[in-house]
């Protein structure tokens, strides 16, 4: 009786045992489950999922081009994120004012508004005919913005003592950003950059309103046809999770590793 | 603490069973009946497709399918509920039960016929293509060729024309009907294939970048009024209506109101008219 209450029971403090954890996932997911079931029940929908076999080269084609937006524009946003962040702080006025506005103007805006826009008036003018560079680059310019904030905050968040100290045992600047900030930074901003990179997948399925054919856009063009709403949705979000599941479990790694080494 | 975790469960368990509950009672008995007469009428339609579903300036669903399940309405004495669904979702909303109706000028298809009924049809409509007014199309044939880019409505039946015969085209499935006008007056598609009237109306507005092209090129397609599959009686009380509304000259009205400037048009091009459901 006591083993089992130790299953589902723990207090404060104690580590999980994998059972537990297992059992409990478990019930969890399966409750979950219960409740989409009635609901599908209730509504008299029955699932067929046997279409999926006939579309698997273009699920996984959308899957392979999903993955691959999603790892280019993380490269371009970090990028574009680290200089508007550093640019926000120039001495120079006009940059400072141009990337604080950039960073204003794509957080308090929708993206689907940003994809239209930069595609058929900047990407038409530009010559941009690539979607997938354009799907690319318009992400990686939303992200960045977001990234920016996340870098800047970390940044801000160092106190200023730490500063005086590094200057007062006489490091130079180099070394200041090598042994002070650097390793700083890095605790604190990589859990929320792991976890931007999930928000990025997401996102990237809204480049499907102008044809990048990602894994929504896949999904939506098999569900045009054959009218499997709720099936291609269903699996759409399964396929999704596959994506952001580890990544969010490698957020929280990160965030318990550097709880107490900052 | 243990007993947070009861309440947290018992909470989850009411949760599945009255949110789901509610659900059960409308969409009870597969087909919402036609006997309970005190409810309103739910009707999906896209607004998004003038002059056949759209919104007037003051936001108010306006349009022959308004005007024409308005009518139903009165001919029934029901109250009609309009709402706006997302092209995807109309047929899921009959599925599911959460609309009675579907009239969004949609073309009686083979496939749609295994999930939903449709009504006689009330309209007829051939596909035309709006092609970019720099390009060489000058028929279909010329846009079945590997290299040309052709923009289609997804679920539209121009959609699933192009994924049956035209194998070697490359397909850009949008969303709306306006990103592929878009996509051709930019020249990044060579063509789009909609309806007649559609792609008359946006060659009209766009005259400098784009040119239509109507040699008909499939066979007429019936719009019909969709209902749950099964709901018999909804069914016939609409396909008696539809009769009485033609013979009472419902239709002129309709295009008198809405499509006069079109009517001209198509005369001019020797098309058959939209009601004229002539063989």
């Amino acid at each position: 009786m006591k083993r089992l209450k130790q299953l589902f029971w723990i207090p404060d403090n104690k580590k999980i045992s994998r059972p537990a954890a297992f059992l409990n996932l478990l019930v969890v997911t399966a409750l979950w489950v219960a409740l989409f079931w009635v609901c599908l029940g209730a509504i008299h929908v029955q699932l067929d999922f046997t279409f999926l076999g006939q579309f698997r080269i273009r699920i996984w084609d959308g899957f392979l081009v999903t993955l691959s937006l999603s790892l280019c524009s993380l490269i371009l946003s970090l990028l574009l994120g680290i200089l508007s962040a550093a640019g926000q702080s120039s001495p120079l006025l006009f940059i400072r004012f141009f990337c604080s506005v950039y960073v204003k103007f794509i957080r308090g805006t929708p993206l689907i508004m940003q994809i239209y826009l930069f595609f058929y008036i900047v990407g038409t003018a530009w010559g941009v005919n690539n979607r997938f560079t354009a799907g690319v680059l318009i992400l990686s310019i939303f992200e960045g913005a977001y990234i920016a904030e996340i870098i800047r905050g970390s940044l801000l968040s160092l106190e200023a003592s730490q500063l005086e100290a590094a200057r007062a045992v006489g490091f130079t600047r180099w070394q200041t950003w090598r042994f002070v900030i650097l390793p700083q930074m890095i605790a604190r901003t990589l859990p929320a950059l792991t976890g931007q990179f999930a928000s990025i997948i997401k996102d990237s399925s809204l480049l499907s309103i102008i044809a990048v054919i990602e894994l929504t856009q896949a999904m939506r063009e098999i569900s045009a046809v054959n009218f499997r709403l709720f099936e291609c949705y269903l699996f759409l979000g399964i396929l999704y999770l596959c994506l952001t599941l580890p990544i969010s479990l490698i957020s929280e790694r990160l965030e318990k590793r550097f709880q107490y080494e900052s | 603490m243990k007993k947070q975790i009861c309440f947290l469960f018992t909470l989850l368990s009411a949760i599945m069973l009255s949110g789901c509950g509610g659900h059960a009672k409308t969409a009870d008995g597969g087909a919402p009946s036609s006997a309970d007469s005190g409810k309103p009428l739910i009707v999906a339609m896209e607004l998004a497709y003038p002059p056949f579903e759209t919104r007037d300036d003051a936001g108010e669903p306006s349009g022959v399918s308004v005007d024409l399940m308005k009518a139903f309405g009165e001919y029934c004495g029901r109250e009609i509920k309009i709402e706006n669904t997302a092209w995807d979702g109309l047929i899921p909303s009959l599925q599911t039960g959460s609309a009675d109706i579907v009239i969004s000028s949609m073309t009686i298809t083979k496939e749609r016929e295994e999930l939903i009924d449709f009504s006689i049809p009330y309209a007829n409509a051939l596909l035309a293509i709006l092609a970019n007014a720099d390009s060489d199309i000058a028929s279909i044939d010329d846009l079945n060729q590997a290299g040309k880019i052709l923009a289609v409505k997804s679920g539209s039946t121009g959609h699933m024309y192009a994924e049956k015969n035209l194998p070697d085209t490359q397909l850009l499935v949008m969303p709306d009907e306006s990103a592929c006008v878009t996509e051709v007056a930019q020249g990044r598609a060579d063509g789009f294939i909609y309806d007649q009237l559609t792609i008359y109306r946006n060659w009209q507005n766009n005259p400098d970048t784009t040119k239509a092209i109507f040699i008909p090129f499939q066979d007429v397609e019936k719009w019909g009024i969709a209902v749950q599959k099964g709901n018999q009686d909804l069914l016939d009380q609409i396909n008696a209506f539809l009769a009485d509304f033609q013979e009472k000259g419902g239709y002129e009205e309709l295009t008198e109101k809405y499509l006069a400037e079109e009517k001209k048009a198509f005369d001019e091009l020797h098309f058959q008219w939209f009601f004229d459901r002539k063989e």
